[in-house]
């Protein structure tokens, strides 16, 4: 006996009917959530950027951004030039003020450019747009802050990543997607990202060498800041290596600003 | 009768030991493994899995008469997936905070196979009160594997509870450390979780002897 | 070369079962006879080769923030990425479902050894991960995307090859009563797993060396647009 379920016709006018139902309620629910949901993200990126400049509530070990509310106020107090560099074969090819981009692009704020796009149409021969963010932090030295974005284990992350002018670490900020809770995930752990405060970015003599998350390294509380290398976590292998490999590929895309920054000093 | 008649209670019960999705089922492993390294990962995970399976047993036994018997399982998934994507979305526009500490956990619980396994064995013969009692009751014999695995795991892994050091101090050699303990950071990793899962295996078949099999 | 490594990372390195812990259930419930794993891992095999490549095309044409751009320049701000999901599964569940009318169709004998496999393969999540890593590791092309669905397949394939050779033998060695069955094959996985690793290090160390030598490139960086970096009104 077939039931009328059991019918070919049936199952498929059932699935289209269910899809389109299925798609309109989320399209619906998405597009009108979209204002709230892109505010939250612009308020956490404010805080991501100043949680890296060192501007942040953190307490004994947890890492604490300033509330949403105070960080548009902190954000336009601390941050005083956004930079939108555009860098190909390591030269710098224009570099725009934060006013002069936003004529530029419809007045699209620079902390606003999505840093995955650009890393895809650098993929496709396009010119890739870098944001800095110029400011000063607690101790009134001024710092560079530049976002990084990268893969890990199961999906992506980023960060922002505070320098001075020789590039020394003075702050980093990482997130990520879907790390594995208790492993990966202990990226946007204070202990790991307080792991990057005054390391080194350059070598000695000057070569860019990024931050290498080592494991088994024999300077587990990181005395050590020119060896240019942080404690990985255990079990983590594989993000720790994401955590490398995004500070080794976007940072360096920002080596000839500092260069040029020391010839102007000199 | 109280408020459960026994039948009704059973549905509660079982789960909880002698009929477990984890170690009897072999529902939600990947899971169980994923994010058991910690446990406070593993409360939220299982207070996730716990709505979901109440709310989504209910929706499926509702519609359990008009899905077409050859792509149930299609439409099932698009249940969970809607229902988990909703809240995600409502999460992220009204509480950031709380959908970014969640966000982790999205996929895990779409691709969870107890919930498809719930729904396909059970919510879609019965009536959504029962059906609903039987998702409560399998998302709490699911926290109570991945509460004892993730307690397991993050006390000899990290030596701490729930984030808070409860052996000493690693580096300052305090408490245990002090007697030359050391952190086994293979605890960490997800193979353990599978040996720590056939040990509490091992335990609950030698307690009680009709679950072995031959 | 690409298609080489590729393919070997995703069966060994980023082995389904033993790396990432996908598709475990069914890793473990259909591994008890070798003739029945080998049918589950050819369909394992055969649906996610269609499957990834289809969702790549989906992802890319339809999915991505600004993928639609195709359509017109009035396209090219969606962003649909919030649909992957549900998107995938249903590429999946129909994939399934038409394989299986056709199999019946042309071929009754395949469809006997396999069509009692194929509903039991949409619920294994390996086959919807493998669509979701393909997306999140940002594949290139459609021909890696079909080298990553194979290579995922024939890895998870051998696996469930594995434990079913190894949990047939077991029946003749003395395992404690209470351990039998589930709880050692548990614990087997574990410590197989625990093998896998050992493959982790096989691609990560080359990656490495051609990192430094980029690093070296940068040093012999022309800076000539010295005076852009007057803009900088921090000095002030």
């Amino acid at each position: 006996m077939e039931k009328r379920t059991d019918k070919n016709s049936y199952t498929i006018v059932f699935a289209i009917i269910m899809v389109l139902v299925v798609g309109a309620l989320l399209a619906y629910l998405a597009s009108s959530l979209k204002p709230m949901i892109s505010e939250n993200q612009r308020l956490e990126k404010q805080q991501n950027i100043l949680y890296a400049m060192g501007v942040n509530e953190n307490e004994g070990t947890s890492a604490n951004f300033v509330s949403t509310v105070d960080a548009p106020k902190l954000f336009e107090d601390k941050v005083s030039e956004q930079l939108v560099l555009e860098v190909s074969g390591g030269k710098i090819t224009s570099q725009k003020t934060r006013q002069e981009y936003m004529d530029s692009n419809n007045g699209q704020e620079p902390y606003l450019i999505d840093i995955k796009k650009q890393k895809s149409n650098a993929k496709n021969g396009e010119p890739r747009k870098l944001p800095l963010f110029v400011g000063k932090n607690e101790e009134g030295k001024t710092v560079y802050v530049a976002p990084i974005y990268g893969k890990g284990l199961w999906d992506a992350i980023w960060g922002y990543v505070a320098v001075d002018e020789n590039m020394v670490v003075q702050g980093a900020y990482f997130d990520h997607k879907g790390e594995t809770p208790g492993l990966g995930a202990n990226i946007k752990q204070r202990y790991f990202m307080d792991d990057f405060y005054g390391e080194h970015l350059l070598s000695e003599s000057g070569v860019f060498k990024g931050i290498t998350v080592a494991k088994g390294n024999a300077d587990p509380v990181n005395n050590d800041k020119t060896d240019n290398e942080v404690d990985a976590i255990a079990g983590a292998t594989i993000t720790g290596d994401g955590v490398s490999a995004m500070i080794k590929s976007d940072l360096k895309l920002y080596k000839p600003y500092f260069d040029n920054l020391k010839k102007q000093a000199n | 009768m109280g408020l459960l008649s026994k039948k009704d209670a059973a549905l509660i019960k079982d789960p909880l030991a002698d009929n477990n999705p984890i170690t009897i089922q072999v529902l939600g492993i990947c899971s169980a493994l994923a994010i058991t390294a910690e446990l406070e990962a593993s409360i939220v995970m299982s207070i996730s899995v716990l709505f979901v399976l109440g709310v989504g047993n209910v929706v499926i036994s509702l519609m359990r008469n008009i899905i077409p018997s050859k792509i149930r399982i299609i439409v099932q998934l698009i249940v969970v997936a809607t229902l988990v994507i909703i809240v995600d979305l409502v999460l992220k526009a009204f509480a950031y905070e709380l959908s970014k500490t969640l966000s982790v956990f999205v996929g895990l619980i779409i691709t969870n196979c107890i919930i498809m396994g719930r729904f396909e064995a059970f919510a879609l013969g019965n009536g959504p009160w029962r059906s609903f009692l039987d998702g409560i009751g399998n998302a709490l014999g699911y926290a109570v594997i991945l509460i004892i695995v993730g307690f397991f795991r993050e006390l000899l892994g990290s030596g701490t509870l729930l984030g808070i050091p409860v052996l000493g101090d690693p580096i300052e050699k305090t408490g245990l450390y002090g007697f030359g303990y050391e952190n086994n950071g293979f605890m960490l990793l997800s193979p353990m979780a599978l040996i720590v899962v056939g040990i509490i295996i091992w335990v609950q078949r030698s307690r009680n002897k009709d679950l072995i099999e031959d | 070369m690409e298609h080489l490594e590729l393919f070997f990372k995703s069966i060994f390195i980023d082995n389904m079962v033993f790396a990432t812990f996908l598709g475990m259930c069914s890793y473990l419930a259909v591994s008890k006879k070798v003739s029945t794993a080998v049918g589950l891992g050819a369909a394992v095999i055969f649906v996610l080769a269609i499957t990834v490549p289809l969702n790549w095309l989906l992802d890319q044409y339809v999915l991505q923030p600004g993928a639609l751009s195709w359509m017109g320049a009035d396209y090219a701000d969606y962003d649909l990425s919030f649909l992957s999901f549900i998107m995938f599964i249903a590429t999946i569940a129909t994939m399934v479902q038409l394989v299986e009318i056709v199999v019946e169709k042309f071929s009754p004998s395949l469809y006997n050894s396999l069509g009692i496999f194929l509903p039991l393969i949409a619920v294994n999540c390996a086959i919807l991960g493998g669509s979701l890593f393909m997306q999140s590791r940002e594949i290139a092309t459609l021909g890696l995307a079909t080298t990553y669905g194979i290579g995922s397949g024939i890895g998870w394939f051998l696996a469930i090859l594995a434990i079913a050779a190894i949990r047939e033998k077991i029946r003749y060695s003395n395992v404690p009563p209470a351990l039998r069955g589930l709880g050692i094959t548990f614990i087997i996985t574990g410590l197989m797993a625990i093998g896998f690793m050992s493959f982790g290090g096989m691609l990560t160390g080359g990656d490495e060396d051609t990192a430094e030598e980029k690093t070296v490139e940068v040093q012999v960086t022309p800076t000539e647009n010295t005076e852009l970096a007057n803009n900088t009104k921090i000095e002030e």
